[in-house]
Parts: C-alpha cells; sequence; structure tokens
C-alpha cells in the first residue's frame, strides 16, 4: 500500500493483505487435515511431555502447520529456561533443563 | 482425439456456466467442432444461460435411460454452426447418472467433435465426480475472494488425487481498479497461493449479466473486456501463445508467471 493511500484510509494491512495471509494459513491446515484449533491441544501435550523432563518457556512455546512443495510439517518451538533448578517431582532421567542448548 | 474439458469451482456462483458458454462459443467461432454438456442434473442452466430453453426435448439422461439417440438430444447452435449443446435433465437428481454413463456419452461425443465442455455443478460430490470421470483437462473457475479461492484449492487437491490434474485457473470476476486500491486480491496472488498455472483472466464485466438475460453469451459478437477474455484462453487451449494481460492495466504478468524465477 502507498503511502497515500496508507495516509487516507487510515489502514495499516490492506484487505487484499489480509485475505492472502488468511488464506495461506487456512490452506496449510486445509491441505494436511489438521484444524487450526487442533495445534491448541497439541501444544498442550508437548508441554507436559517435555517439561517432565526439562524447563521450557512454557507461555512461549509455539506449534505451526507449514507447507512446502507437497510435504507438510509440523514445527514446534520450544524455549528453554536458563534454570539450574532440577524439575519438580520426576525422579526418572536427566531432569536438568541444559541451559546451553540452543531452540529446539 | 477429442479433449473433454471440465469446468468446475468447488463453490457456486463464481462462473462456470458463463465460462463454458463463452468457451463454447469462442471454440466454435475460432473453427472447432464443439459441445457444451450441461453436467448440473436437477439445475440445469447452461441452456437458458445460451439461450437455447426453448429447443430441448430430450436430455442426457433421456440418452443414458435409452429413450433417444444421443443425436437427438444434442441441440445445434444457429448462431454457430459448430456449436452444440447437450443439456441435462431437471427433474432429476445426481444419482440419475454414474461416472461410468458420463464416460460412455463422452466416448460418444468424441466420435462427432473436437472439444466436450462439461460444465460441472458446485460442490465436491457426485455432479462434481460424475463431471469429473471422462474429463482429459480440467479448468478451475476461482473469484478474487476467500471463499471461492480455498474451494478452488480443496477441487484442485481433489482433481490431483483422481490423476486428472494439472488443473488450470480461470480467475474470474477480477475488478482491477480495486486489486490496485488493495481491495482484492490479484491474479498474482492467487496464482502463488494457488501454485496452480493460469491460463487466463477475465475482469469483472456489466455486459455479462445482459448477455444472461438476453441468452447471448458474450463471446458470440460482443467487443467487451469479458468477451476477448474469452476469446483468448479458447485461442491458448488450442496451443496459441497469447500472453495473459491483467484487464485493463494492460499489465502483463506473463513473464512473471511463465518466464521462470519461480
Amino acid at each position: 500500500m502507498s503511502r497515500w493511500t496508507k495516509l487516507f484510509s487510515g489502514e495499516s494491512t490492506s484487505s487484499a493483505g489480509s485475505a492472502k495471509q488468511r488464506l495461506q494459513f487456512v490452506l496449510v491446515h486445509d491441505r494436511n487435515e489438521i484444524p487450526p484449533g487442533m495445534l491448541e491441544l497439541i501444544k498442550d501435550d508437548v508441554i507436559a511431555v517435555i517439561s517432565r523432563r526439562i524447563h521450557i518457556d512454557r507461555a512461549n512455546v509455539e506449534v505451526h502447520v507449514t507447507h512446502e512443495a507437497s510435504e507438510g510439517k509440523l514445527v514446534v518451538d520450544i524455549p528453554l529456561l536458563l534454570s539450574e533448578e532440577p524439575v519438580s517431582g520426576r525422579t526418572t532421567g536427566r531432569t536438568t533443563g541444559r541451559t546451553q542448548t540452543p531452540r529446539a | 482425439m477429442a479433449r473433454i474439458v471440465t469446468i468446475t469451482s468447488g463453490k457456486g456462483g463464481v462462473g462456470k456456466t458463463t465460462t463454458t458458454a463463452n468457451l463454447g462459443a469462442a471454440l466454435a467461432l475460432q473453427g472447432h467442432k464443439t459441445v457444451v454438456f450441461d453436467g448440473d442434473i436437477g439445475l440445469r442452466n447452461l441452456d437458458i444461460v445460451m439461450g437455447l430453453e426453448s429447443r430441448i426435448v430430450y436430455d442426457a439422461v433421456d440418452v443414458i435411460e435409452g429413450r433417444c439417440k444421443l443425436k437427438q438430444a444434442l441441440i445445434r447452435d444457429k448462431r454457430a454452426e459448430k456449436l452444440s449443446l447437450l443439456p441435462t435433465a431437471q427433474s432429476r437428481d445426481k444419482s440419475a447418472i454414474s461416472p461410468q454413463q458420463m464416460q460412455q456419452i463422452c466416448n460418444e461425443l468424441a466420435t462427432e467433435f473436437d472439444f466436450v465442455l462439461i460444465d460441472s455443478p458446485a460442490g465436491i460430490e457426485q455432479g462434481f465426480r460424475n463431471s469429473l470421470a471422462p474429463a482429459t483437462e480440467v479448468l478451475v473457475v476461482v473469484n478474487p475472494e476467500v471463499s471461492s479461492v480455498r474451494d478452488a484449492d480443496r477441487v484442485i487437491g481433489l482433481i490431483e488425487s483422481s490423476g486428472k490434474g494439472p488443473a488450470k485457473l480461470v480467475i474470474n470476476r477480477l475488478v482491477p481498479m480495486r486489486v490496485k486500491r488493495q481491495e482484492m486480491l490479484s491474479a498474482d496472488d492467487i496464482v502463488e497461493i494457488l501454485s496452480t498455472e493460469i491460463i487466463g483472466i477475465v475482469p469483472e464485466d456489466e455486459s455479462i449479466l445482459a448477455a444472461s438475460n438476453r441468452g447471448q453469451p458474450v463471446s458470440f459478437a460482443g467487443k467487451s473486456p469479458a468477451a476477448e477474455a474469452y476469446r483468448d484462453i479458447a485461442r491458448r487451449m488450442t496451443g496459441e501463445t497469447v500472453p495473459i494481460r491483467v484487464p485493463q492495466d494492460g499489465e502483463t504478468i506473463w513473464s512473471r508467471i511463465f518466464g521462470g524465477g519461480r
């Protein structure tokens, strides 16, 4: 959108731009047969499983689906928490978050 | 070898019937023996859009059920000697014909015509399946509008999985001024979102409504932008190299779509 149109319309994103973004989002889900709301459930599951073992930044976990060429991909981004505290209440496996691990 | 081209869209009301009628007229006037076949049993409209409704005696279901010969059901269009219409039944439903029977009729039509254009019903149920079964190629009509693009993506997937792909896009009812103001998806946006080849862009055109009011598709005589766009698509279908133009603003997107780099 040109500066002038932006100035007069008072919009930051054009409606055509929103249409494109929303379509790209919904089509990735349509093509992979994963309803968008399902990702919230997967996210909760992932948080529960991973945080049994290591400290993670629960609030900033992101789960989304991408679709490139003909291949769908589930992408999970889990920021780790800097902490030396053992994960409470678990006795099996490694129980501390690794502070130097790059993002998953 | 005749080409059997199914025109579909998923969503209703995007211009399948108008596209079928106009491509049929354009192909016939360009010298190709063409039959347009209404695939929408129970909701037939190709006849009225083409102005041939008063001449129907028999229809495709009568042919299937043995009440007449195929030739008796065909209506020759007096405006273009190479154009015929095969109407469908109005008082039956989609289950009156099976995909195998569609194939049979089309095999018979293929011996007489260069092009068989099938006007598919909206939706993805049996009527769509019937219309897709005999296709040797498929055109998907899409409007620059979210619901139409989403439905187009769905049918493109179904066309692929039935082994009938790749489909080609007819972008219909584009309003260049609204694209310019970024109020409407552009042809480029739609091609990018659907990653499907385009065969033409038809602008929104007032003369289309008047044409269907009168039963006189614009491709027969009109000089309107839509008529020109349909004639160009017909020429591309027969292998001519006609640059794809974005309506009115005259900018060619041919190079951007076909010139590599993507």
